[in-house]
């Protein structure tokens, strides 16, 4: 609870007028530890039809080579921009005041979390990938998960962020909350 | 997800099939033998032959390339076809059931549809059953729809073969590792493939044109008249790739150079045409992007310092105790090119693939059973990428493994990072390559001469089309080239400068040109496929000066000939991009296309006979043609049998 219980209230109604209004700037707000790939390019960028891409990380904010490669691996046309957690938050808070369709893409809940912590107006996270690996659970299909992310997430549902996997535009989404419970 | 496609499927294909079963049993009547209805002949053997085929379009066997060429529809129908004894009607059949799934991709794990069970399962129905294609088209994007179910089966089970993996890298077994990539997952796969393409290819001609058999002749129509208008959907799929900006206008003059030729132009005319525009479009009319430059320009500066070649013949001064051969290399890319997916499971993706990859340049570095056992771990993790131009990232990582080998400071964590870092940006740079853009203009291609020889008549149909083997066959020549040549550059260059390659053919805007003028290509040979493949008959007459007239054939056509046909293709387009799903979109289309065909206006009929001409303006739409002239009746024409038993 960052900015006091009237802020947080606002920003969980304020997508809800937006939707009814003009469609939510921030369109895909996903968590895929593969960033930029096939499911985002070929599937997601089209559907929504985004018109620029901003990758939130770390890691690869600093890394000169990977930041050109993801630059210059979405297509033409599209303007990748890759922030730390710092000017990322910054940034999306920026964008989601604009109309242009914005995909926000981040490698963990972890880094989502700062975001919204932030004051990011994130209404729905979407898991798209997330690779398996030791200490981490199936919740479903591509979808792993450590016990710390769980703990994120859940943290991301109580701001009010609804937390859902939906990997290409054209599956279902499914709610985090019902694959959740059984835990 | 894939319930509700396994339902939706399972409703349209099994239902259509089960409910004929049990009367034809109790009648024993054997394939074949009932009075009145074309011979159906599906041996074992050739049933056998069929599911044989269906699981290799799964398969690693045919050097990875299956999946781009056995798995589409239009070499399905070619090889079930010769299977069955007849080429051309199975190719046109196959040209006929692929136009939907023209945009079909697959993409980490994913699986919209499966194209390889509504071929090799929908042609052997159209053939043996002596069905329309039109019809065919129809019963087989059921038929894609539960083929998921055993993608999806798969992708769950060979989660616990990349375990027995696990478990043989702990022991540095390098050839186990190897064994477990292939051998239980397709042992698997070969039963869950083989066994319902067998059933279905065995007693599947039968069940269905039984049902056929029993549904009112409106009913059979207006599954004729789906065929011509589920193409639709597949066309404005892949349209949204490519029908953007300033290549919009190719759409249209491909659509038109068919219907102003009464569909006798060849697809390679089209085609040819479009690669001389596309000259012209890169060089006047569209330059390389500013946007992109600028990035370039602005990036060109800070990045030279990490773009240094990581290949090892690179390293300046010392001679490396430890050389990769030539011979390396290549086994390593064929493992690959091979074995990709022979484990393809959800919690891994291609991860076993890329270690039974690494195996020969494991054994060629690394002699300690701890080295072997790290480097096999390593290499197990979560891995999947592009298998083609996602190349790139092996031949990288092969090079750093090399220098790691000979005593660099190279950690699992910089190999792990360039693994992560570079397989997603590879994969959307190689996806849309070679499944969005490759894959469906040389499919189009192919297609369009497949099922481009019409029969003679001033308006071409599926029903009178002389099907042509050659469109199979070329497409499956020139898509094995174009693949194999990717996938071979990207691995060999990835290796010999690594980096600085990835950098280099991104700054260069090569993709970019080659996916400018792939958008020229693909949109005019995309209409030119529009034009031949979606139907809309209008049935409804109009009074002109007193006599009665089809309100299409006298107004419409003449106006702009396929007008109703372009406006279908382009509403699927804009409710696509309206986030409409095509799931819908297929289920109201087919609702639409059997309600159109009931006789609500006019006279119903009594024998099956008479009723499409005579009937003919009683319903909205009309299969085959505007109503004027009934069809010429041909052998593949008669769904429904003339005597009663």
């Amino acid at each position: 609870m960052s900015g006091g219980p009237g802020s947080s209230k606002r920003s969980a109604t304020a997508p809800d007028e937006c939707r009814r209004r003009a469609p939510v700037s921030l369109r895909l707000v996903r968590i895929d530890d593969r960033l930029i790939h096939g499911q985002v390019v070929a599937s997601w960028l089209r559907a929504i039809g985004a018109q620029r891409i901003v990758i939130v990380d770390d890691a690869t904010a600093r890394d000169e080579f990977l930041r050109e490669v993801l630059t210059l691996a979405a297509p033409e046309g599209v303007p990748v921009e890759v922030h730390d957690v710092a000017s990322g938050a910054a940034r999306c808070s920026e964008l989601a005041r604009t109309p242009e369709p914005v995909i926000v893409l981040a490698r963990s809940p972890r880094t989502m979390l700062a975001l919204r912590q932030a004051g990011v107006p994130i209404e729905v996270v979407d898991l798209g990938g997330m690779g398996a690996g030791p200490g981490r659970r199936r919740l479903h299909k591509t979808i792993s998960v450590s016990p710390e992310e769980i703990r994120e997430l859940r943290e991301l549902e109580q701001l009010g962020t609804r937390v859902e996997i939906q990997i290409v535009a054209d599956d279902r989404p499914i709610s985090f909350r019902s694959l959740d419970s059984g835990n | 997800m894939f319930r509700k496609f396994a339902a939706f499927g399972g409703c349209l294909a099994l239902a259509l099939l089960l409910a004929a079963a049990l009367p034809s049993v109790a009648l024993a009547a054997g394939p074949g033998t009932s009075a009145g209805t074309p011979t159906i002949s599906v041996s074992i053997w050739q049933a056998a032959l069929i599911a044989i085929g269906y699981y290799l379009a799964n398969s690693p066997w045919l050097f990875g390339l299956a999946f781009f060429t056995l798995y589409r529809p239009l070499v399905a129908g070619l090889l079930v076809g010769v299977i069955l004894g007849d080429p051309a009607q199975g190719t046109l059949v196959g040209a006929a059931i692929n136009v939907p799934f023209l945009a079909f991709g697959s993409y980490g794990g994913t699986l919209p549809i499966d194209p390889g069970f509504a071929g090799w399962v929908g042609v052997t129905l159209a053939l043996a059953g002596h069905l329309d294609p039109a019809t065919a088209v129809s019963i087989a994007f059921g038929l894609g729809l539960l083929g998921t179910i055993i993608f999806y089966t798969r992708m769950a089970l060979d989660s616990v073969f990349a375990h027995w993996a696990d478990a043989r890298a702990e022991k540095a077994d390098i050839a186990g590792v190897a064994l477990m990539n292939w051998l239980p997952g397709q042992a698997f796969l070969f039963v869950a493939s083989f066994v319902p393409v067998f059933i279905f290819a065995l007693n599947g001609p039968s069940a269905v044109q039984d049902v056929l058999n029993r549904l009112p002749l409106w009913g059979v129509n207006g599954l004729v008249i789906a065929g011509g208008i589920l193409p639709a959907i597949g066309i404005a799929l892949n349209m949204r790739f490519i029908f953007r900006g300033s290549a919009i206008p190719y759409f249209f003059i491909g659509f038109i150079l068919m219907t102003a030729s009464h569909g006798s132009m060849s697809l390679v005319v089209v085609a040819a045409l479009g690669l001389a525009l596309a000259y012209l479009h890169l060089s006047f009319v569209r330059r390389d992007s500013p946007a992109h430059a600028a990035t370039a320009a602005t990036t060109a500066t800070g990045a030279t310092g990490a773009t240094g070649a990581t290949g090892a013949m690179a390293i300046p001064g010392t001679e490396p105790a430890l050389r990769l051969t030539r011979g390396d290399l290549i086994r390593s890319w064929a493992l690959w090119t091979f074995f990709a997916h022979a484990n393809y499971n959800y919690e891994r993706l291609q991860g076993t693939g890329f270690a039974h990859a690494m195996t020969p340049i494991i054994k060629r570095l690394y002699s300690t059973e701890d080295e072997i056992r790290a480097a096999l771990k390593r290499h197990l993790v979560f891995f999947n990428t592009e298998p083609n131009f996602g190349n790139v990232v092996h031949g990288t990582v092969i090079a750093m493994e090399e220098q790691r080998a000979n005593g660099a400071a190279i950690d699992d964590d910089a190999i792990n990072s360039v693994k992560s870092g570079l397989m997603g940006p590879m994969a959307g740079i190689g996806d849309t390559l070679s499944q969005n853009t490759i894959t469906p203009i040389l499919l189009a291609l192919g297609i369009g001469i497949a099922g481009g020889q019409a029969g003679g008549t001033a308006v071409p149909t599926l029903s009178n089309a002389v099907g042509n083997p050659l469109g199979a066959i070329l497409y499956t020549i020139a898509i094995s080239v174009v693949i194999v040549a990717i996938g071979y550059t990207a691995w060999m260059q990835g290796y010999a400068r690594g980096r600085s390659f990835v950098t280099e053919i991104l700054r260069s805007g090569t993709i970019d040109r080659v996916l400018i003028g792939a958008g020229v290509l693909g949109n005019m040979v995309l209409g030119a496929l529009a034009a031949t493949f979606v139907v809309v008959n209008l049935a409804p007459t109009v009074n002109i000066a007193g006599a009665q007239m089809n309100l299409q054939a006298a107004i419409i056509d003449p106006l702009f000939p396929g007008a109703l046909a372009l406006g279908l293709v382009l509403m699927t387009w804009w409710l696509l991009r309206r986030q409409v799903s095509p799931l819908a979109i297929l289920a109201a289309y087919l609702v639409i296309s059997i309600l159109a065909a009931y006789p609500f206006f006019g006279p119903g009929q009594k024998n099956a006979g008479d009723y499409s001409y005579q009937a003919c303006t009683s319903s909205l739409l009309h299969q085959y043609s505007p109503c004027g002239a009934p069809p010429a009746p041909t052998a593949q024409l008669s769904p429904a049998p003339s005597v009663q038993p």
